[in-house]
């Protein structure tokens, strides 16, 4: 008898609602990319905010790509949504009490700040393009430009004022937007895999982990297509960033996973079953293992041998990848592994992801991809590479980036 | 467009150039100040109790929700005696039919627990609903029944639990709403907005009672509502009336002598999950150190 | 400050104007007015359609069975439990007839680990009749309690048992004479009651004193489930000596306690349609005259006229009993 309803399969006692999995694919995926603008806006204000030099050669990069990510934000959540018409519900008649209603605000107003850094940032080539461009490009950047050709050096005073200070606003922002999305897990009393005041800084230190870990995959695969030399300081610089915050990052999620094994509440024996079960290889390979202890080693070694060369930028990649890949796992076994353990305590469902379908991996798979394509439109038409500013060209001076 | 220097143009120039500007904003100002003050009264307007359920008399507050039904006279309650019942699941099917919720076994806005414990076990087998074997017992996903599964084997204790939403004095659910489609009434229901909702599930997430699910047709959330739409009315919820064994018993707490008032007075009841805090409002007889 | 810091503010200030603007506009009406909700979805879920009407909306038409179900174990059932829920009903719902009362009555009352026998009556499906097919075989489910006395079980040794009462009862339970009664679709309940009271004498009879005491108590059951298994014969045989129109009068008197086409109100009580109208006169002038005794017949046949008892033995000769439940 075929059932009516594609429910999960489960073992144990679970309650007859739990059988259909609320939180898909999607759900994972948004974390990890509101993650991912985090980090990489804390890798640009290293150099904004910071002044740390030898990341001069990313700061932008990291600026555009935060920017590109975070406009993909909403697109998982919407993809989620019963109703996706009403999502401004939320930002019409806010609940307070609620984290997802801090959300529409939180993100438009990082989503803002972005722009404006961006616009600042950029904006030396914005009035280039609106003087010297052509076609429909020329229009939308003499729009962009706010009509104004100002290029002085009183003007990029204020231009870098600005930058200043709105990289410093952008710090907390990103600690709050990234933060609160740990918090949406952390508070609820249901489900003892989430129920954690740590939450919140776990989320934030994978998400900085995994922003960082981006910058360094496409600023070295980006130098390659470029036939550039790769800046050794500013790979050592990102490797010393992402190794401190892995630790750190590992040593938060290792306390969280302590304390619940040690507290041993009621429901504990199925969790156990969970974790040196269906867990093993999501959690203890991939996570832990491959993305985390790996590419701990591997930085650790690094930073110790003080590695140069192909071989820095060699490992330095490799880690950086297996993180990336561990932060997503970290997402996976949050959201779907907190859903697979049941509220009752007495039983574990299987979550059977559908390939196809709104809420498919198929879906998942083209949300993560459309930060990286609109990214590669975005470097056609503005150039994020100090050494080739273009506004640097036309003045004959350099531009402070 | 040249480039420009603000050094080239002359005083008078700066000067036009500021008082335009200055006027510019003013002129923008005012007009955002008027805009803004005649969206306020416009929502104050609309917010203003102006057109009430029903027409009352001058001097007297109207009736909400309905004409002959006020909610701030009333203070509901559920009482379930899990000693009686006898896991018949006439209420699972009943629900359903007077709600109009998806025929499946993974949807329910009520359902009931089989708790047995056999040969000798601690720890009880527990099924409900979704369990193959009950499925085929049913013969189909539309209708409800338990499979006789332990009538061969030495069972030590088993029981039937009636579970249902506890419309809790301090929702979980309510408190992670993020548009405040899901709220409390003024007479203890914690209700579902259906045009309101944006179908998030974070509420479905938060309930430590596993009582709310999605409504696939509708793209919205949904529960138990204790039947809002008889109880209004002067009926019982369905699944109330259709017990044959009296398990399940619900009244208003504000009447001393009603059903409920008395059960609660007269045993010792318990809730589920004390410890969230949610205070829930169905009280349990019958409950074992296992029922969660 | 430059141009297009300026320029860049008032955009700034435009915009957050336009959100404070849009977020009052679009705030729905009602919201606020007492929660963080929209008060007007209150009374859209107050004012949805119910379905389940509940027994006081059946009185209306069906007094006579709201009053036997009312007065029986089963008041605690709602009818619509049992016949679906009947909103709309009759102008455009028919109310459902359960036919598989078996599935329907077994969700209740089959034994099962785990049911309160304080709260209900059980029976292992696997013992109890399990040949006899559906549960309305011997119950009424408006008033199910049955005597302990009318016991049936198996029917299949049953046949042997009653292969010595075909002599005269016929092979299908149709009589070979018109003084001997048709039990073929009698109640199972009867039949038992009245082959226990051949066998201890309580009811005197020259031929079914003997025959009813060949049987062992077992065998009694067996024989009335199976006779009550037969298929009824559509009008008793023979011809009456009375007016079946003068008759029905008469009968209805008789309707209160044996119900009209043959289905009694006590399964323990004879069917009387379709019986041979000579078998119901001997029975009834018996009862008159007091050579069988029974608190109910002995005065309702006392005042009944030989003229009547005539009339009325040919009224229910012609009933047609098959209009019965089974």
């Amino acid at each position: 008898m075929d059932p009516l309803f594609e429910a999960a399969p489960f073992t144990g006692y679970v309650y007859p609602n739990e059988t259909v999995i609320p939180w898909s694919v999607l759900i994972v995926v948004y974390p990890y990319l509101t993650g991912l603008v985090a980090g990489s806006f804390t890798v640009s204000s290293l150099f904004h905010v910071f002044g740390l030099k030898q990341f001069r050669p990313v700061a932008r990069f990291a600026m555009l790509l935060a920017l590109c990510l975070m406009v993909c934000v909403p697109m998982p959540l919407l993809l989620h949504l019963g109703r996706p018409e009403r999502a401004f519900n939320a930002m019409i008649t806010p609940h307070l009490t609620s984290a997802f209603a801090i959300f529409g605000y939180a993100a438009s107003f990082y989503t803002i700040l972005l722009l404006l850094e961006n616009w600042f940032v950029y904006r030396a080539q914005i009035v280039q393009i609106a003087t010297e461009g052509r076609g429909p490009l020329k229009w939308i950047c003499r729009i962009a430009s706010l009509g104004s050709t100002d290029l002085s050096e009183r003007a990029m005073h204020y231009d870098h004022k600005w930058i200043y200070v709105l990289s410093i606003i952008g710090i907390p922002a990103a600690l709050g937007l990234h933060g609160y999305v740990g918090f949406v897990f952390g508070s609820l009393k249901s489900r003892e895999w989430w129920s954690s005041d740590l939450m919140p800084p776990v989320f934030l230190l994978s998400a900085v982990i995994s922003g960082t870990a981006l910058v360094i995959v496409l600023y070295v695969l980006t130098s390659l297509a470029r036939k550039v030399k790769i800046e050794e300081a500013c790979i050592k610089g990102l490797v010393y960033t992402l190794w401190g915050f892995l630790m750190f990052a590992l040593l938060l999620e290792g306390v969280e996973f302590a304390s619940l094994l040690y507290r041993s509440r009621e429901g504990i024996d199925v969790i156990l079953t969970y974790v040196t079960g269906r867990l093993v290889v999501p959690f203890f390979v991939l996570q832990i293992g491959l993305g985390s202890v790996i590419p701990l080693i591997t930085l650790t070694v690094l930073v110790i041998r003080g590695t140069r060369g192909r071989a820095l930028i060699a490992s330095a990649f490799g880690s950086a990848v297996l993180v990336l890949g561990a932060v997503l796992m970290m997402r996976w076994n949050v959201v779907i592994g907190g859903q697979e353990i049941a509220k009752t305590g007495k039983g574990l469902l299987t979550y059977q992801p559908e390939l196809l379908g709104r809420e498919g991996l198929l879906a998942a798979a083209v949300v993560l991809c459309m930060p990286m394509i609109l990214m590669f439109i975005a470097t056609r038409i503005f150039s994020p590479w100090a050494e080739e500013s273009r506004a640097a060209l036309l003045r004959g001076r350099p531009v402070a980036a | 467009m040249k480039p420009d220097s603000s050094t080239d143009i002359p005083a008078r120039r700066i000067f036009l150039r500021n008082v335009t500007q200055g006027v510019a904003c003013a002129g923008a100002a005012a007009g955002a100040a008027g805009l803004l003050a005649a969206t306020a009264s416009r929502a104050a307007d609309a917010d203003a109790p102006a057109t009430p359920a029903v027409r009352a008399p001058a001097g007297e507050a109207a009736s909400f929700p309905t004409a002959d039904y006020d909610w701030t006279r009333h203070r509901w309650a559920f009482a379930v005696d899990a000693t009686k019942c006898i896991g018949c699941l006439r209420c699972v099917e009943a629900c359903k039919r007077e709600n109009h919720v998806a025929l499946d076994a993974h949807h329910f806005r009520t359902w009931v627990e089989r708790y047995a414990y056999v040969d000798g076990n601690e720890k009880p087998q527990i099924d409900s609903m979704p369990d193959k074997e009950n499925i085929a017992a049913a013969g189909s996903e539309t209708v409800y029944r338990f499979a006789n599964k332990y009538r061969d084997s030495k069972v030590d204790k088993a029981f039937f639990v009636p579970k249902l939403c506890n419309h809790c004095t301090h929702p979980a659910c309510v408190q992670v709403c993020p548009t405040g489609a899901t709220y409390k009434t003024k007479d203890g229901f914690v209700l579902i907005d259906h045009d309101y909702c944006i179908g998030c599930q974070y509420c479905v997430q938060a309930c430590p009672y596993g009582a709310r699910f999605f409504n696939h047709a509708r793209g919205v959330t949904d529960k138990c509502t204790w039947c809002y739409h008889r109880v209004t009315k002067g009926l019982q919820p369905a699944c109330v009336e259709v017990c044959p064994v009296g398990a399940r018993m619900f009244s208003d707490l504000n009447d001393g002598d009603s059903v409920v008032s008395r059960f609660i007075r007269e045993n010792r009841v318990q809730v589920l999950k004390p410890e969230t805090g949610n205070a829930p409002n169905v009280y349990y007889v019958g409950l074992d150190k296992e029922v969660s | 400050m430059p141009k297009h810091i300026a320029r860049l503010l008032m955009l700034m200030v435009a915009f957050i104007v336009i959100a404070i603007a849009a977020k009052s506009f679009f705030t729905r009406e009602s919201f606020y007015r007492y929660g963080h909700y929209r008060a007007d979805s209150v009374p859209a879920i107050a004012g949805m359609a119910t379905s389940f009407q509940t027994p006081k909306a059946c009185i209306n038409c069906h007094g006579p069975r709201h009053a036997e179900w009312s007065g029986s174990v089963h008041k605690t059932v709602i009818c619509e439990v049992c016949h679906g829920a009947a909103p709309g009903h009759p102008e455009k719902l028919k109310v459902l007839i359960p036919t598989d009362t078996l599935r329907l009555c077994s969700q209740c009352h089959e034994q099962m680990p785990g049911r309160p026998t304080a709260s209900i009556l059980q029976v292992d499906l696997r013992k109890h009749f399990p040949d006899a097919g559906q549960c309305i075989a011997c119950h009424n489910p408006h008033s199910p309690k049955i005597p302990a006395a009318a016991l049936v079980a198996d029917r299949k040794s049953a046949e042997s048992v009653t292969a010595s009462c075909a002599a005269c009862h016929g092979a299908n339970g149709v009589s070979t004479n018109d003084a001997w009664p048709n039990l073929a679709g009698q109640n199972p309940a009867y039949i038992a009651r009245a082959l226990g009271a051949f066998k201890t004498g309580g009811r005197a009879s020259e031929t079914m004193g003997p025959m009813a005491q060949t049987l062992a108590d077992g065998d009694v059951a067996n024989v009335a489930a199976y006779f009550s298994s037969l298929p009824c014969r559509t009008a008793g045989s023979g011809h009456a000596k009375g007016i079946a129109a003068q008759g029905r009068s008469v009968a209805r008197q008789c309707n209160a306690c044996h119900g009209t086409a043959g289905r009694p109100v006590n399964p323990a009580w004879p069917s009387l349609a379709g019986q041979n109208p000579a078998y119901l006169e001997a029975a009834l002038t018996a009862f008159k005259q007091g050579q069988r005794v029974n608190v109910f017949m002995t005065p309702a046949a006392g005042a009944l006229s030989a003229q009547d008892i005539s009339n009325v033995a040919a009224y229910f000769a012609e009933l047609n009993c098959s209009a019965r439940s089974q």
